[in-house]
């Protein structure tokens, strides 16, 4: 189990992605905005971040952004969940130091089986990824 | 999806599993996501990478970018932004193309390389083709099975101008001679029945450099990963598996490969 934030302001989506995660067994803080998101992530230090790119109050790129400036947070892999056919999106999203995106929509045992990927690519360990030939 | 900007572009790519670094680069048919099951495979063992060469899947379509030169380049730019030191590299078609390229460039990194459908045979290649239209060649290389709908469907997404820029930059191209002068352990795969890519008789080219092997899957076609899946994986991982410096000559085709359990 994995703690996972969300933030999504369309709130059919929000709720279907926090049932399904938590339904796949992860523990899920959901936000509807940018700003929310930033000050939650700060309280919960979640696993990994699921977050739209436009939001109110902050996009998540200006989110993306600004924890990527704080030491202990910068390590946390956001993911931009973003619609098909926006590249532009997408490549700003990975400028801004998110690690993957997801394209909307997405069917929920694909965003489970997503998630799960994520969270074993990124999960912190003392071991070398990498090994040498 | 993964991705990395290059040349302020989106070069899409995935990883699975630990261990040391491997890259597979698909073919003129399809994308990335072929190699899923072997991947799965090499990735018990091996940090396994595939990546969308320009053109390709959702990897950015630039068709300044799709003479084999840009490919290989991707290729070199995507190793030093992933920090990837030694390789292995394993293609197919096009990818086995750009593999052969890199190693020829960049000896020194590329441990080994296995080249899978290398169109050795240039003489009648595009009366092979016949089309370069991906709806078209996934109809004919994908044939019915039914283990390829991933690939038929990512074949669609490809641009029409890489695969045929690409074939047309392997005019100028000895890869044979070029497979012969690597110094990596190298293991060149066809499929028998691969209605485009010829099986050369590399047995009448004289004896084989000894850190060169061939081998042919007699019940495949051009994607021997998906028509002989657990034939095809147990040589990935036979070939992996060799000792650095070993030759791959030794190597054959075996059923299916099971992990041993302690």
């Amino acid at each position: 189990m994995a703690k996972i934030l969300i933030a999504e302001d369309e709130r059919d989506i929000r709720d279907l992605i926090t049932f399904t995660l938590r339904f796949a067994g992860h523990e899920v803080v959901a936000t509807s905005n940018g700003e929310e998101a930033f000050l939650r992530t700060q309280e919960v230090k979640p696993d990994l971040i699921l977050m739209d790119v436009r939001m109110p109050r902050m996009t998540g790129y200006e989110v993306c952004k600004k924890l990527k400036e704080i030491r202990e947070l910068r390590h946390i892999p956001v993911v931009f969940l973003s619609a098909k056919g926006q590249e532009a999106e997408v490549q700003a999203g990975l400028e801004a130091g998110a690690v993957e995106y997801i394209l909307k929509p997405f069917a929920p045992d694909q965003l489970t089986e997503r998630v799960n990927a994520l969270l074993e690519k990124y999960k912190p360990s003392g071991e070398s990824i990498e090994t040498p030939w | 999806m993964s991705a990395v900007i290059i040349d302020d572009k989106i070069v899409h790519y995935e990883v699975l599993g630990r261990g040391k670094p491997i890259i597979f680069l698909h073919g003129w048919v399809g994308s990335w996501r072929y190699w899923i099951p072997t991947m799965q495979a090499a990735s018990t063992s091996y940090r396994a990478y595939a990546i969308d060469l320009w053109g390709f899947g959702e990897t950015a379509k630039e068709s300044q970018k799709y003479s084999l030169e840009q490919q290989t380049e991707l290729l070199d730019t995507f190793m030093n932004a992933m920090g990837i030191g030694k390789v292995a590299l394993i293609g197919h078609g096009l990818g086995g193309v750009v593999a052969l390229l890199y190693a020829n460039k960049q000896s020194f990194v590329v441990d080994r390389v296995m080249l899978v459908g290398l169109p050795v045979a240039l003489d009648d290649l595009f009366e092979r083709f016949g089309s370069t239209v991906p709806s078209d060649l996934s109809s004919r290389l994908l044939d019915q099975n039914p283990g390829a709908d991933v690939a038929r469907s990512e074949a669609l997404k490809a641009d029409e101008k890489a695969i045929r820029i690409s074939l047309e930059d392997l005019k100028y191209i000895d890869l044979l001679e070029m497979s012969k002068q690597i110094s990596a352990a190298s293991l060149i795969v066809h499929g028998l029945n691969d209605p485009v890519i010829g099986v050369p008789d590399l047995s009448s080219n004289g004896d084989l450099p000894s850190m060169l092997h061939h081998i042919v899957f007699n019940e495949s076609g051009h994607f021997p990963m998906l028509d002989q899946p657990n034939k095809f994986n147990r040589l990935v991982n036979d070939f992996l598996d060799l000792e650095p410096g070993e030759s791959p000559q030794r190597l054959q085709l075996k059923e299916e490969w099971k992990r041993r359990i302690r």
